[in-house]
């Protein structure tokens, strides 16, 4: 068995909204019947947009959050009957950095959770320290978390997962807000760790990281798994049509929805742009791009749009996540 | 990864979160003072009003009512029962509220640690300060007002601890409340209020109507600051006090096991819900 067995998981939260004397039930489904598994040494990677139902999964996996059908396994232990068992064979990281004890030191907050995962006094003891140092923050070790930077106590959040050296980890969105430096360690620990053996399941709206880290990825929407499989197997699926980068000014979502009205074009899709407010950046999937791009350009010049960058760039799996939904991932 | 197992991997999780609190105290040290200051600030005021009602002859008619003429102790012991109490309940019912706010609740709900250690430990810390004021503030007052009974502290000590033991019951219920609806001071604040009033913190609770005392009676500090000030100033031995002594032992007994009931089957909501991560 798997260390991560993820069956028919569904959970709908049902909310009354409104004004106070006329309150309406509204259902809303934030993953609907998702199935997975996870072995020994590897990382399974969640990619979808905010809202997609990613951290409803880690939530449930966890046992924050009671699933409304389905269930999951974690090393074997049920989280719908085995909670606290699940509890004990799991490490969490959630996102954020609010997650430590700011008038503590860093020492402190790892003491602190060491004991509430019940390690024995000497494993603390040595863990604590190797851990401390493995994100570098051996020489911080006493200041209070307060005083830290916000990537090093995203360091911190991240070495607390690993206390209890769990087989089976859980990461949602490990380098947010991270620099580059420190998101590159977090990324060389992830494989280390996977490299011992532990099932890893990352969620991240980041689809490089999601490349760069996943042996295979799930791409979610709308709670649900859309595609599942290796990065470059998922790659390979949009290989085969041409991808066109557009960046430009006065471009909108509406321009885009027209733009998908031509007989060539497959799907298009608004995406992150390096200089949002000032250009924005569009993906267009076609079918024998070379012959195609004057027709586009000139539908989006009599649409007052300015152009400023043109350029055929190689399938991402944010280009997967477009063929899949129609839609980007900062939707 | 060596791992404790059964009491003492409690234990252990109790120290945690008991030192957790400790260091986060001395961390904000202005709190000690205030704990110290009220139950003084209280009876002064008390005294006050006493004396603007009752001119010249408070002191009479205040002995004619209570059976003592020592109106400093009669009251500090009424304020400092209430400060304890009062802390327990808002520390119980709102410590759940507070790690939510700072972002620090759904971590200890990650760890295997059992929720009733959480919710006991989470104000453990109080407790043990509150209580060590409670020493302090009743010890000074005794010691410059009726030294001869210095040594009653200790009965009537181990009589607030085991009042506090329902107190936590209570408190357990309103982690409760305040897990579903927030706002925990809504809760915690007007109880505490209405408990003051009802428990004879600063006159007999025989003054209140029949079916109000009715009320008191379910209420542990009701006990206590009566057996407190029976112990302190008409020198009743513990033992002679075995009636209320057996309430307060029923008390204890069923109000942390219903309270925990309600909390858990909140908190079992709260999972459907989704309500621990929502602020």
């Amino acid at each position: 068995m798997n260390p991560v067995e993820v069956t028919r998981l569904c959970k709908t939260f049902e909310t009354r909204e409104g004004s106070l004397f006329r309150k309406v039930p509204k259902r809303v489904v934030a993953v609907d019947g998702i199935d997975f598994s996870v072995p020994e040494g590897e990382i399974f990677g969640l990619l979808g947009p905010n809202g997609a139902g990613k951290t409803t999964t880690i939530k449930m996996l966890c046992t924050l959050i009671t699933p409304t059908s389905g269930d999951a396994l974690i090393n074997g232990f049920s989280i719908a009957k085995d909670q606290q068992k699940v509890r004990e064979n799991l490490g969490v990281m959630l996102t954020g950095e609010r997650t430590l004890y700011w008038k503590l030191t860093g020492q402190e907050n790892l003491e602190y959770f060491a004991a509430l995962y019940h390690l024995d006094s000497t494993s603390a003891k040595n863990r604590i320290p190797e851990l401390l140092k493995l994100v570098g923050l051996d020489e911080r070790q006493d200041t209070l978390v307060e005083n830290y930077s916000t990537g090093m106590r995203i360091r911190l959040s991240f070495t607390k997962a690993l206390l209890n050296d769990a087989r089976v980890l859980l990461f949602d969105e490990p380098t947010a807000s991270l620099d580059p430096q420190s998101s590159h360690l977090i990324r060389d620990i992830i494989r280390d760790l996977k490299q011992q053996g532990h099932a890893i399941i990352l969620t991240t709206h980041n689809m490089e990281e999601a490349d760069l880290l996943s042996d295979r990825v799930a791409i979610i929407d709308q709670g649900k798994i859309e595609a599942l499989a290796s990065p470059s197997e998922l790659k390979q699926k949009v290989k085969r049509t041409d991808i066109i980068e557009i960046e430009a000014r006065n471009l909108n979502e509406r321009t885009a929805e027209t733009l998908q009205s031509l007989s060539e074009v497959s799907k298009v899709a608004l995406t992150s742009s390096a200089h949002p407010g000032e250009t924005e950046l569009l993906r267009v999937h076609v079918e024998k791009g070379k012959e195609v791009l004057p027709r586009i350009l000139e539908f989006l010049v009599r649409k007052q749009v300015t152009i400023t960058k043109v350029s055929f760039i190689e399938p991402t799996l944010e280009d997967v996540f477009i063929a899949e939904t129609g839609r980007s991932l900062r939707d | 990864m060596k791992t404790t197992t059964g009491l003492r991997s409690d234990v252990q999780a109790l120290a945690a979160i008991f030192w957790k609190g400790l260091k986060h105290h001395i961390r904000y040290p202005g709190e000690f003072a205030i704990f110290l200051m009220l139950p003084f600030l209280f009876t002064f005021l008390i005294l006050g009003m006493g004396n603007a009602v009752g001119g010249s002859n408070a002191a009479i008619y205040f002995a004619s009512r209570t059976g003592t003429t020592n109106i400093v102790i009669y009251e500090i012991l009424g304020s400092a029962v209430w400060m304890v109490s009062w802390v327990v309940i808002e520390d119980v019912g709102t410590g759940i509220r507070d790690e939510q706010i700072k972002g620090t609740l759904e971590q200890n709900f990650l760890a295997p640690v059992r929720r009733f250690t959480l919710l006991v430990g989470l104000s453990l810390t109080d407790v043990v300060i509150t209580s060590a004021l409670f020493l302090i503030v009743v010890g000074v007052a005794v010691s410059i007002v009726m030294p001869a009974g210095f040594l009653t502290i200790i009965p009537a000590f181990l009589m607030l601890l085991l009042g506090l033991v329902p107190l936590f019951g209570i408190g357990f219920l309103f982690a409760g409340f305040v897990v579903r609806f927030k706002e925990p001071y809504i809760f915690t604040q007007i109880v505490n209020l209405v408990f003051a009033t009802l428990t004879g913190t600063y006159y007999p609770v025989t003054f209140l109507p029949y079916w109000v005392q009715l009320i008191s009676g379910a209420l542990p500090q009701t006990y206590v600051i009566a057996d407190m000030r029976r112990i302190m100033l008409a020198n009743q031995a513990l033992v002679n006090l075995y009636g209320s002594l057996f309430v307060l032992i029923s008390l204890a007994l069923a109000y942390p096991l219903i309270g925990y009931a309600v909390f858990r089957r909140i908190e079992r909501k709260a999972g459907v819900t989704g309500e621990f991560s929502k602020y």
